[in-house]
Formats: structure tokens, sequence, C-alpha cells
């Protein structure tokens, strides 16, 4: 197992405006908390919000980009949205290795990303599996 | 825990993971026996009970397991 209990990884992402807009542009979701600003405002948020499932996006890129191996496959996966996230907003990305199960090739990551205000936006846990 | 008991866990694990309401593990349930019970849906299987039972399996216990009864066995030889 090339992963130890407490491996720690981090990255940086940006939801740019190419982000948001090729998100719509794929899964057509535009509610107006995402798209409206003054809808977005009368809900008590400070502008549009970002969609939750971006960050899966980033988290998938994650895995199968980031991680010192590429034999990997997504098992499961939960993420908890704790606050809103804008467009043009910087977030820092940390995953941990919480969890080995050495004989079956499977690893649990928790995760949490962070807005430039170093408040969590979400957090989860991934359980990946490392290809024989 | 009484075997009995270990099984109704592991059965409730099989239902979760599996997404199979009708299914009910006996001791001599195989592989063959449960619908979806594949390559992948037994790692997740085995992580799922693992957590559960807080223990840890060898590659060769796993491997040994020629039935569900077996897998008891070896649950609960890891004295749970």
């Amino acid at each position: 197992m090339i992963f130890s209990l407490g491996n720690k990884f981090k990255k940086t992402f940006t939801v740019t405006e190419d982000v948001y807009r090729g998100f719509i542009s794929v899964f057509k979701d535009t509610n107006p908390l995402h798209t409206n600003d003054q809808f977005a405002l009368s809900k008590g948020f400070n502008g549009r919000v970002m969609h939750g499932n971006i960050l899966n996006g980033f988290l998938s890129y994650f895995i199968g980009e980031c991680l010192p191996v590429k034999n990997v496959i997504i098992h499961t996966q939960d993420i908890q949205y704790k606050n809103a996230v804008y467009l043009n907003d910087v977030l820092a990305f940390e995953a941990t290795v919480a969890d080995i199960y050495e004989t079956v090739n499977a690893l649990v990551f928790k995760f949490n990303f962070k807005n430039a205000e170093l408040k969590v936006v979400a957090k989860g846990q991934i359980q990946i599996g490392l290809l024989r | 825990m009484e075997k009995s008991e270990i099984l109704k866990t592991v059965n409730d694990i099989f239902i979760d993971v599996l997404d199979n309401e009708d299914i009910h593990l006996t001791y001599e349930t195989t592989a063959n026996d449960v619908e979806d019970w594949d390559s992948l849906n037994h790692i997740q299987l085995v992580v799922a009970i693992e957590k559960q039972f807080k223990v840890r399996f060898t590659a060769q216990e796993i491997q040994s397991w020629s039935n569900v009864g077996q897998m008891l066995d070896c649950i609960i030889s890891k004295g749970v």
C-alpha cells in the first residue's frame, strides 16, 4: 500500500467563470439561487451561490489526477455543505488518509474545502479503491 | 456476540451494500447465491464488515471463505 494513515494532500481550486458556466452548460441547473444575484441576496446570501456539486468535480479531479497513482476508482463519497461558495472563490482543499483496508486495496480520505476566510465550506469523506 | 446475531448484522450490511431487501443469508450461502455479489461489491462488503465489527481480515482469510458461515467464524475468531 503506497498510502499510510495520516498522509495529507493539499490543493487549491478556484471556482472560475469557466467552471461555473461549464457546469451549467453540462447539467442545465439554472435555479435562480445559482443564476440570479437578486434572488440569492433576497435569501440571505452574498450573491449567486455556486452549485455544491462543482466541489464534487474538484474532488473527482483530486482523486483522478492528484494522487501519486492512477489506478484509482471511487467507491463511495459523502459531502456536507457548510457555507456558500461564490464565483471566483479560491478554495483550499485538504484530504487526509483516515482509514486503510489493505486486504481489499481500499482507503478512505477525510477532506475539507476552506474559503479565503478559512471557513469550511464543505467536508466529507471518500472511499477509493486501488485497482490491481 | 452469538453467531446468529453476527449473521443478522452481516445480513443487514448485505442488504445495505447490495441495495436488496430480499437478501436472507444463511451459513451455507455463497457468492453464487446472491445477486450482485461481484468483485467490486465484495470490496464494499468487506470494508463495511471490517468497519462494523472493528476488525481487519488478512487476504488469506478472505480467500479461505467458501460460504457465509466461514466468514462469520472468521469474525468470531477475532473476538467479536
